[in-house]
Order: C-alpha cells, then sequence, then structure tokens
C-alpha cells in the first residue's frame, strides 16, 4: 500500500548567531506497508520516525528517494492528484487537542470532509449526519452525548477517537498514529490501542504506529513489523513480537534496556545494561556506524566503516539488522510468576 | 471500551447548540453588559428614527438664543435658538452611519488581507504587505483634507469609505501574524490532509479563531472613526453638508465663543456627552465578545 | 486515623506531615475540591511517588505544597507541616519566599516554560541565588557545572545558552539543577520525565536517584506513570478525584495491588512480555472536577466490583497493614 524506497530528508542548515550544519532527517529507508497490515517505528525523539510519518502522509516533502502509494510514485503527478493519493493515508497526531478546532462542534469537524465525499457521491445531507453517527460508533463513541460538543468537553481518549473518525471520514487505506496515545490518560490509552488494530481488522486498513513506547508498539503491531530507527536510518527490522523478545542490534537493546521494570512484578532481563545517554554534537559522519559513540559494545571496525541492513540468520523469520557485532541479548523485562494481583 | 459513556451520565441531554441564542444569553449575562446593549441599541434608534422625528429643517427661532434648559428644550438652544436636543438627535444619523461604514470597511480590508496574506505567504503575502504599509504611512489627516478639496463628503458612505480605506493596515497585520501561526496549528494540517479547501480552511477554520479579535476591532473601530469624524469636522477639514454632532462642535466652539462665554456650555457639552455614552456602551459591551466566541467560556 | 498510622507505618518522624488538606477551585458552577481531606506523611530521606491520571488533584497536592495554588484555586482548610519549619499554610509571604528554593524546591515538566526565554541561563541562576542572599555565588555556579556534567549536559555551553537552544531532555536537566542549587531538603519532581522519550528518561531517573541518596533528600515524586514509580520510588500514593485510594510500598502494590482502581490501572499497563490479553483498558474516563460526586466512593462507576454501598458510604481511608492504607468497601487482605 504504502512503499517508501531510499527515502531522504535533509533540513538545510541556518545562518546566523544560531548558525548550525544541515540535519540530515532521514537517510535512505526504505519500508514496505501492505494492506492491512502494521508497522511500528519505533526510536527516540529526533530520531526522524516523526519525519517520514509526515511524509508519507504528505504534509511534508522529501528531498530524496521515492514514495509509492498504491504502486504509483508521488513524484511527478499533479498536484491534484498527489492530494487525491495523500488522502489515502491519514495522520493521527500526538496532541488530539491541537488536532480539533476548538472553535467548531465535533459535527462541524466531521461533516466538512463528509460533505465533499457527498458532494462526489451524489450524497444528500441526511447521509452525512448518518455517516457521522456511525463513524462515531465506529471509534466507541456515542453520539448523542459527542455530536453537538466542543473538544474541550470531551476527554483526551474521546478526543483521540473523535479524530481518528474524522480521518475515517475520507476512508484511508492508511492510518498514521504518531504518538498517538502518549498525551492520553493511562486508564484510556489501552482503548485507543485496540481501536487502532479493531479498525485494521475490521476495515483492512494498515496502521504505521510511531512511538517511542515499545510496549504500546508491541500492542499495535503485534502481528506485524517493527522498525528502529536511529539517526534516520533503520537499524532493525523484524516481526514485532520476535524482535522485543530477541533483540540483536545494540541500539534495540538500549531502547528495551531502558523501558522501566515494574519491580515487584517483573524482574529486569540478564543482560539488561543501561544506555548511554545521548552524547552532545555526534559525529554526522556516515563513514562508521552512527551508533558507534554510544555502543557499548562498539570496536575499531565500527568507527572504520557504516553497516548496512543485513539478513540475520539467527532468528527464525526474517530480520534485519545493520551492525558488525549483532549478538542476541535478553534485555526485556520477565514477568515474576503468578501475577496474583490482577486475580 | 464500548463505554466511554460513564461520565457524559451526569451531563444533561445535548441539542444543538443555537449560535444566535447563546450570545443572546451572554449578552444579558452581566448588568454592565445590559447598561451597554441598552446604551447602543438607544442610539442606534436614534440614528435610525430620529430624522423622521424633525422636519428637515430644523426651525430656529432668534428670540430663543441660548435659551437655558427648559420642557420646550430640555438641553435648550444655540446661537440660533435651534433646540440642541433636536439637533442632537437628527445628527445621530450621519455620524454614527459613517462610523460604522468607516468601521465595516476597515475591518472587512483588515480582515481579508489580513488572511489572505496570511495563509498563502510567499509572494502574496510580500506583495500585500507591500500595500500595507503604503496604507500604513499615509497620514488620514493630510489625505483627507487634500481629499475634500475636489471631492464633497456629503454621503455617510463616502465618507466612511475614506475613513475605512485609510485605517485597515493595523488590523491586516494583526490578523496576517494570528493568521501565520494559526496556519501551523493541527486542526489546520488536518483539514489540509482531509482535502479541504483553502477556502473552506480559512473560512471555516482559520477565521472562527480571529472572529473574536476582530469584532472588537470593529466596536473599536467604529469609536475610534467617531473621533476621527468628529475631528474632522471641528478643525472643519472637511466641508459641512448636513447638521451633524461634529459640525455642532464646531459652531459651538467658534461660533458661540464657547472658550469664553459660559452661555453656549451646553451646546458644546451635548455633542460630547454623546460621544463619551456610545463609547461607554461599546466599552461595557465588550468583554461579552470574548465570550460570545470561545466555547470555553460559554456557559457551563 | 492518623494517630494509628503514626506508630506503626512510620518509624522516624515524618518529614512533611499532611493532616485534612482540601484544596478547591472555584468554577462558575460552584466551589469544587480538587485535593479532598487528605491525610499524608512522607518520610524522611524517602522517595514517595503520587501516582494518578488527569483530574486525581497530583499536581494541585505538590503545589498545596508549596502553598503555591493559584487563583482560581485555594487552600480552604488543613495543615502541611515541615518538621522544625512549622505549618506552610501560615507562612507570611516573605517566609514563603526563602522556603522555597532554600528549604524545599520543585522540578517542573520540561514541557513547562520557566525558564525567562530571554535570559542565559547562568544568569537566571544567579539571580536566583541572589534573591535568596546566597553570599558564594561563585559556589553556586561551580555546583551547577558539576551537576550539569554529571548529568551528560556541555557545562559552559549550557550556562550561556537560552531556554530556546536546549532541547526537552536539557532543560528537564536545567530545571534539576534549578531546583538543587540553593540545596534544598526537600524536592518536588513534577512529572519529571513526561516530555522525554525512554532513554533521555532511564538516564534522567538515573540522575534523580543518584542525587537522592546523594543528598539524603526527602523527594516526592508526581507522575502517571506507573514505570517511573516501580524505577524510583520506595513507596506510592495512588490518587484518584482528588483522593487517596491507596498507599503503599511500591513494591507491595505492584505485586499485590489492593484498590480496585490500582488494580486496573496496573492491568492498563501494555507490557513487553506475557500474552498481550493481560492488558486491560479501564471503562469509561477519570472524572472532572464538577462530576465529582459528593457522597459515595468517588470511583464506583468505573470499578468493576461495585456495591450498593458505594452509591452512599464514603470509603475511609484505612490501615489494612503496617504501611499500607486503602480506601475502598470491599474487604481486604494483603
Amino acid at each position: 500500500m504504502i512503499q517508501v524506497v531510499n527515502l531522504q530528508k535533509t533540513y538545510p542548515g541556518t545562518r546566523g548567531v544560531l548558525a548550525r550544519g544541515e540535519v540530515r532527517a532521514l537517510r535512505g529507508v526504505t519500508l514496505d506497508i501492505r494492506r492491512g497490515a502494521a508497522l511500528a517505528l519505533i526510536g527516540e525523539s529526533g530520531c526522524g520516525k516523526t519525519t517520514l510519518g509526515r511524509i508519507v502522509t504528505g504534509l511534508e516533502a522529501y528531498t530524496g528517494g521515492e514514495v509509492l502509494i498504491d504502486g504509483a510514485n508521488i513524484a511527478g503527478m499533479t498536484a491534484r492528484d498527489r492530494r487525491a493519493q495523500f488522502r489515502k493515508v491519514q495522520l493521527i497526531p500526538q496532541d488530539p487537542y491541537a488536532a480539533l478546532n476548538p472553535t467548531r462542534t465535533i459535527a462541524a469537524a466531521l461533516f466538512d470532509p463528509l460533505r465533499l465525499l457527498a458532494r462526489r457521491g451524489g450524497k444528500d445531507g441526511a447521509w452525512i449526519e448518518r455517516r457521522a453517527v456511525e463513524l462515531l460508533r465506529l471509534v466507541g463513541l456515542d453520539a448523542s452525548e459527542t455530536l453537538y460538543k466542543y473538544p474541550h468537553q470531551l476527554s483526551g481518549g474521546q478526543r483521540q477517537r473523535v479524530v481518528i473518525a474524522r480521518a475515517l471520514t475520507v476512508e484511508p487505506e492508511a492510518l498514521v498514529a504518531d504518538e498517538a496515545v502518549s498525551m492520553i490518560d493511562v486508564s484510556l490509552r489501552l482503548g485507543v490501542l485496540n481501536l487502532l488494530s479493531q479498525l485494521r481488522r475490521d476495515l483492512h486498513i494498515s496502521v504505521i504506529f510511531i512511538t517511542h513506547d515499545v510496549a504500546a508498539a508491541r500492542y499495535v503491531a503485534q502481528d506485524g513489523q517493527t522498525a528502529v530507527i536511529y539517526r534516520g536510518e533503520i537499524v532493525e527490522m523484524g516481526p514485532t513480537d520476535d524482535l522485543i523478545q530477541r533483540p540483536v542490534h545494540p541500539y534495540t537493546q538500549s531502547l528495551l534496556s531502558a523501558v522501566p521494570v515494574l519491580h515487584g512484578l517483573e524482574q529486569a532481563g540478564p543482560d539488561r545494561f543501561i544506555p548511554r545517554p545521548t552524547e552532545q554534537g555526534e559525529s554526522n559522519d556516515s563513514s562508521s556506524c552512527l551508533f558507534a559513540d554510544r555502543c557499548p559494545f562498539a570496536d575499531d571496525r565500527c568507527k572504520a566503516a557504516h553497516p548496512d541492513p543485513e539478513p540475520w540468520a539467527g532468528a527464525p523469520d526474517d530480520r534485519l539488522v545493520a551492525c558488525f557485532k549483532p549478538k542476541e541479548r535478553k534485555v526485556v523485562a520477565v514477568p515474576l510468576s503468578g501475577r496474583a494481583s490482577n486475580q | 471500551m464500548a463505554s466511554m459513556n460513564v461520565q457524559a451520565k451526569a451531563l444533561p441531554p445535548l441539542r444543538r447548540p443555537n449560535g444566535w441564542r447563546t450570545a443572546g444569553r451572554v449578552l444579558v449575562r452581566k448588568p454592565g453588559r445590559i447598561a451597554g446593549l441598552v446604551i447602543i441599541l438607544t442610539f442606534v434608534l436614534m440614528a435610525a428614527f430620529g430624522p423622521l422625528l424633525y422636519p428637515a429643517t430644523l426651525p430656529s427661532d432668534a428670540a430663543q438664543i441660548y435659551a437655558p434648559p427648559s420642557l420646550a428644550h430640555p438641553l435648550g438652544t444655540d446661537f440660533q435658538g435651534t433646540d440642541v436636543l433636536a439637533e442632537i438627535i437628527t445628527g445621530a444619523r450621519f455620524v454614527l452611519l459613517s462610523a460604522f461604514l468607516a468601521a465595516f470597511f476597515t475591518v472587512v480590508f483588515g480582515t481579508v488581507i489580513g488572511l489572505a496574506a496570511g495563509y498563502a505567504r510567499g509572494l502574496v503575502d510580500s506583495v500585500l504587505m507591500r500595500i500595507t504599509d503604503v496604507f500604513l504611512t499615509v497620514p488620514q489627516f493630510p489625505l483627507l483634507i487634500v481629499l475634500s478639496t475636489v471631492w464633497k463628503f456629503s454621503s455617510p458612505l463616502a465618507l466612511g469609505f475614506v475613513l475605512g480605506i485609510t485605517s485597515w493596515g493595523g488590523l491586516a497585520r494583526a490578523v496576517r501574524s494570528q493568521t501565520l501561526s494559526l496556519r501551523e496549528r493541527g486542526f489546520i494540517e488536518a483539514a489540509r490532509g482531509l482535502g479541504l479547501s483553502n477556502r473552506h480552511i480559512v473560512t471555516k477554520e482559520i477565521f472562527p479563531n480571529v472572529a473574536p479579535f476582530v469584532v472588537m476591532n470593529l466596536l473599536f473601530a467604529t469609536t475610534g472613526s467617531i473621533y476621527s469624524e468628529i475631528t474632522l469636522f471641528f478643525l472643519g477639514i472637511v466641508p459641512f453638508s448636513n447638521n451633524n454632532w461634529g459640525v455642532m462642535l464646531n459652531m459651538a466652539f467658534f461660533q458661540s465663543g464657547a472658550m469664553y462665554t459660559t452661555s453656549g456650555l451646553l451646546y458644546l457639552m451635548s455633542p460630547l456627552a454623546c460621544i463619551m455614552l456610545v463609547t461607554f456602551g461599546v466599552v461595557l459591551v465588550l468583554d461579552a465578545v470574548d465570550e460570545i466566541f470561545n466555547p470555553r467560556l460559554k456557559g457551563v | 486515623m492518623a494517630a494509628v498510622m503514626e506508630q506503626s507505618t512510620m518509624p522516624a518522624a515524618p518529614e512533611v506531615r499532611i493532616r485534612n488538606l482540601s484544596v478547591a477551585y472555584q468554577t462558575s458552577t460552584g466551589l469544587f475540591d480538587a485535593v479532598h481531606k487528605l491525610d499524608l506523611d512522607i518520610p524522611k530521606a524517602s522517595i514517595t511517588a503520587v501516582i494518578g491520571e488527569s483530574g486525581s488533584g497530583k499536581s494541585t497536592l505538590a503545589m498545596a505544597m508549596l502553598n503555591s495554588v493559584t487563583f482560581p484555586g485555594s487552600i480552604r482548610s488543613g495543615t502541611i507541616e515541615y518538621a522544625g519549619r512549622g505549618d506552610i499554610v501560615t507562612f507570611d509571604r516573605e517566609r514563603l519566599r526563602r522556603f522555597r528554593g532554600e528549604h524545599a524546591a520543585m522540578v517542573f515538566q520540561a514541557s513547562q516554560d520557566t525558564l525567562n526565554p530571554l535570559k542565559r541561563v547562568g544568569a537566571q541562576l544567579l539571580d536566583l541565588a541572589r534573591s535568596h542572599g546566597v553570599k558564594d555565588k561563585r559556589k553556586v555556579l561551580r555546583e551547577a557545572r558539576e551537576l550539569a556534567e554529571r548529568m551528560a549536559l556541555p557545562a559552559d555551553r549550557t550556562l550561556t545558552s537560552y531556554q530556546h537552544e536546549l532541547s526537552g531532555g536539557m532543560r528537564q536537566r536545567v530545571s534539576i539543577i534549578f531546583a538543587l542549587a540553593l540545596h534544598p531538603q526537600i524536592v518536588l519532581l513534577d512529572e519529571p520525565t513526561t516530555a522525554l522519550d525512554v532513554l533521555s528518561q532511564s538516564h534522567v531517573l538515573e540522575i534523580i536517584r543518584e542525587i537522592h541518596r546523594e543528598r539524603g533528600l526527602t523527594t516526592l515524586l508526581i507522575t502517571h506513570d506507573m514505570g517511573v514509580v516501580a524505577e524510583l520510588s520506595d513507596r506510592v500514593v495512588v490518587m484518584y478525584a482528588g483522593r487517596i485510594a491507596e498507599d503503599a510500598p511500591s513494591r507491595e502494590l505492584l505485586r499485590r495491588p489492593l484498590h480496585p482502581y490500582s488494580q486496573a490501572l496496573i492491568r492498563a499497563i501494555p507490557r513487553l512480555t506475557g500474552p498481550l490479553d493481560d492488558a486491560q483498558a479501564l471503562p469509561g474516563a477519570p472524572l472532572e472536577l464538577r462530576q465529582i460526586p459528593k457522597a459515595g466512593c468517588v470511583f464506583r462507576d468505573r470499578c468493576p466490583a461495585r456495591m450498593p454501598v458505594c452509591d452512599t458510604g464514603t470509603p475511609e481511608l484505612r490501615e489494612v497493614a503496617p504501611g499500607r492504607r486503602v480506601a475502598c468497601h470491599l474487604e481486604v487482605t494483603p
């Protein structure tokens, strides 16, 4: 459904007092998401995952490589065609409150895009209202209690559901959820994550889930793929659960080691290590491994050459790893026996 | 997951909100606002029907020059023996109508150009802002002096238009900067992603967010225009074509010598008091504007 | 109840002792308690976590502890006694100003702009020292530099930076430097890692842990994240709708939560191992201020174990085992 090939994005450097060099947000990312599939993109802030999400939803331009939606290359399309293609890929942003116009009701937010569709399909006003109610029900909201409210009158979870319902108005083929639950109350997060899985199942919509919360990624992309991004490159990719339980790249292991352990309920994995913090002024030199400065296992070779993603033979399913010293480590927390607490 | 409605049960049942009704409720929620509304309505009625109550030319009575207040002349009479109250009432239309028109033109030009420049950015923005700068630079009074030599400002529309066209620059700049920041907001991005048209985005998504600011400016521009207008007449920059508050002030000052005698005091004070009252009314209503447009402040 | 608690759970005298604290917000429809009749002891040299969702009153509690609740909120009743310092609720303005920063300091969320955008970090640090009458300002800067180095911040560059030149993670660490500058004994951390990704979070948690231990601080951690609680705190107070639902040693709570809300909260966390179905969402949404019922249990609408008594009887926060308090009508055995 969505293919990106060797995608690159470089922000030009700035001049003046706060001058900085050009920033390479994406350094050649290749991905292929099929219809109805799930893909989680994980990495720390600034790694380029958000940029990738904005590019495939048409909100930002790219500087190299290719983006294909439904097999059609975006480059060379007329602006009108491009807009129509990108309408198939809808973004669910991090902050649902910012994504809704505070001066307009939920009804207005849903009716506008529906009116576009109605005009194209020769439907009437009654259809618009019916469809809005239907979509709200689909995302788990009761229309009679939400339709004529303003965004500030809803809870965080309800707002994010409204944003999802609005994205569904244009009948998209893929949703890109960028940290879509990080600003929602903990008790409501799981509900929204479940909703994304349910939409995938029922409507056959592809979901790209962008996050730094590996557990949430596991939840949404349970039967899909996870790609770990570091400084604009995919450093490891594979089936989600396999990747989490048996990470091979030291950066993936760092990310997983950093996940808090719920002491009392689980214990730290045997190989867990303390990840090194982000260094200031990391080298921008792509002739070495970009993670070498922070990698606890790096040697001279890592500083001399740049590893490319290669299949890793040690995993049962297909796994790509860009590392000279790949090694499986058990860093994920292990549950203590008997979760008696949860009845 | 199906039940998100636990909290909502506590709330009253929903009906489609009615914008006009909410606005009405907000306007009468505080006594100050009611007072402001009453003042403004009084003057609007005065402007609408005042001239119908009196003959086209107000009668003057040479025997009654500078008469003190009496039952027949509640505000006394002027240097010609004309009833001051009648002059105030019949003079309201020109002043208020042209002030409102001036404010209207200011707001329309300012908002449209500000929205267009801020949303389009790039070349359109640069061109529109240079034009705005030109209008910001041209001083209003000298322009009016020049214009009045070739143009008779006998209709409120003409005067309102000229006042409006010379004063939209500041508003355009303010609306533009608000638009620039609004267009980066998540909900604008979402609207674009959904394929909604630019016209829709500007009128339905961005405009409601600048609307309270625009309406406040409409109110301020109205009072501001009253002052400019009165000043013009007072200084005699624009030719007198009919009776209005500005002409009254001019007459009171230069004909009746209000500086030196107290006999024409009421004649001088009456138009001034009216201007202050209108401004007062506007200020009283002003604090309701935010509440009308901001859903967060509405009712609850 | 308070008397019982002191004897059995806190062998040492508490550093902070909160009694019957109510903080209310004035709205157009009335006065609502964001924190309601709260009793809490914060033991010396421990890390106590307060966990809750939006509207739980956890941040209001933190503000109240520095007596800095702002309009339309106000402390309606209660006392907040600091060992050897007295009840902060009764402090006058000057005493409060000195107290904040010197005795107790707050680390704000990185997303909150607590730094002056027009001044360099170092200059602001000096302002802080000056306003508290610190004689040796060099020392303040030197210590700040040391702290920065430890937190992997380039010290000189950080002190000469403006706020906007720092990333979220850096700003969070700068906020910690500010809080520690005047050597307070009590540190309040308000969502110290919320704006950060996992890697920055684990690093900031590590720093907090180290400094807490080194300086023997009494730390209060406000968070919504059970992971942060588990990694950092000795003890956790679960808040819901302005009330304490449960209060227990952190590991005990995670091992065996007693209040249905604590149970549901822990069950709602997506995990990295185990069957995915183990995680379950809570029904409903956290209560807003004006939705909090006046009588009965505040959690009853979302509670799977709701009983008739929950509608009318307000559950008392009672001690069920040494150091464990629960506010629930259910019979619970730890």
